[in-house]
């Protein structure tokens, strides 16, 4: 009886750390990595991200699907990390719909959707790899870079 | 029933007329003077900008973008002042060299080191990539190989000389994002090299 019970914990054991294993491989595999940090800022900027507002401030991190607002005197500077330079002006909206960089394997993609507010926008090491995969849209049309640096004004 | 049509088409023409939704593009220089292209492509057709300020409007997605026009700069500070103001500075890049099919740094590694760590001092940056890239000799997997080597290299020096580590990635780009674009098989010096990128 008493063997056959150690038996069992140790069964309960392996099974408890296989699933931490699991867990753990699950969490890792999805966590997102940040794809740029907030360089300028000015009140108030803050980010949508999975239903929660985040105030913005200067080293606040940007990720995959974040939308991105600023009230009548906000302002937002954004180094991505293929090095392109995006600043959100004042009463702006902005997703980051689609941020793809695997430089090696040749598989890049920026898009983001502009709703209203100013935009400038300088474009990295996504546009030098792969022209044409940098790419805004807006409610009235799409944009489509070929390097480099453009100003956008949505109203 | 016609009526109500055609009042649904008034209350939609309306709102439109009150509320259009215009976007403007202004294609302008990047921070080396460079001016790209940009296709701008709504519903019912394309504009491509090719000149430096130039700028075109879509006001409706069922509508052609407007003829491109060259803005002033007053004009444009005047749209985009508040903007153009928070801009951040644009990433600093610093260059090694390397000889084919090495990863050893050469010579005058040492002075674009040091430029290097002070660029990265002047700026309180905690946020850089030493990028590996190599030119196109050789298959892609050997070239991923050996651009990662040198950015490990190069990584390693930095650290050496005092720049923290969690500050930075060590990537590589293989061949994919040449500084000079040649065919394949190609011995390019000036693409073997690895970037410091400073943001």
């Amino acid at each position: 009886m008493i063997p056959r019970n150690k038996n069992y914990l140790a069964q309960f054991a392996v099974r408890f750390v296989l699933l931490g294993g699991l867990l753990l491989v699950s969490t890792t595999s999805t966590a997102a990595e940040r794809i740029g940090l907030v360089k300028t800022y000015e009140p108030v900027a803050m980010v949508i991200r999975q239903g929660a507002e985040i105030t913005l401030q200067v080293g606040a991190e940007i990720f995959e699907g974040d939308t991105i607002v600023t009230d009548s005197s906000g302002a937002v500077g954004i180094i991505f990390s293929d090095g392109a330079v995006l600043t959100l002006g004042p009463s702006g909206k902005l997703i980051v719909e689609n941020f793809l960089f695997k430089p090696a394997e040749q598989k890049v993609s920026f898009i983001s959707r502009v709703t209203k507010g100013s935009v400038a926008f300088m474009s990295g090491a996504i546009g030098r790899i792969s022209p044409g995969s940098v790419q805004f849209k807006t409610p009235t049309a799409t944009l489509g870079l070929r390097g480099t640096k453009i100003l956008i004004e949505v109203d | 029933m016609n009526i109500r049509i055609l009042f649904s088409v008034l209350v939609v023409s309306l709102l439109t007329a009150c509320c259009s939704t215009g976007t403007t593009v202004v294609l302008v220089p990047d921070a080396n003077g460079k001016v790209g292209k940009v296709d701008v492509t709504t519903a019912s057709g394309k504009v491509v900008l090719t000149k430096d300020k130039e700028s075109t409007q879509a006001t409706k997605a069922n509508e052609a973008p407007s003829r491109p026009v060259v803005l002033s700069d007053d004009k444009i500070q005047d749209m985009f002042a508040d903007t153009l103001a928070k801009e951040p500075i644009p990433p600093g890049r610093y260059r090694f060299y390397f000889a084919s099919g090495s990863a050893d740094l050469q010579a005058e590694a040492d002075a674009e080191l040091i430029k290097t760590k002070s660029a990265i001092e002047a700026r309180k940056s905690c946020d850089l990539s030493v990028i590996g890239h190599s030119d196109t000799v050789g298959d892609n997997e050997g070239n991923k190989g050996i651009s990662t080597r040198r950015a490990e290299t190069v990584a390693k020096a930095l650290t050496d000389r005092g720049i923290a580590s969690n500050c930075m990635d060590v990537r590589y780009y293989g061949e994919s994002d040449p500084a000079v674009p040649t065919a394949d098989n190609v011995d390019e010096p000036l693409n073997r090299r690895v970037e410091v990128e400073i943001r």
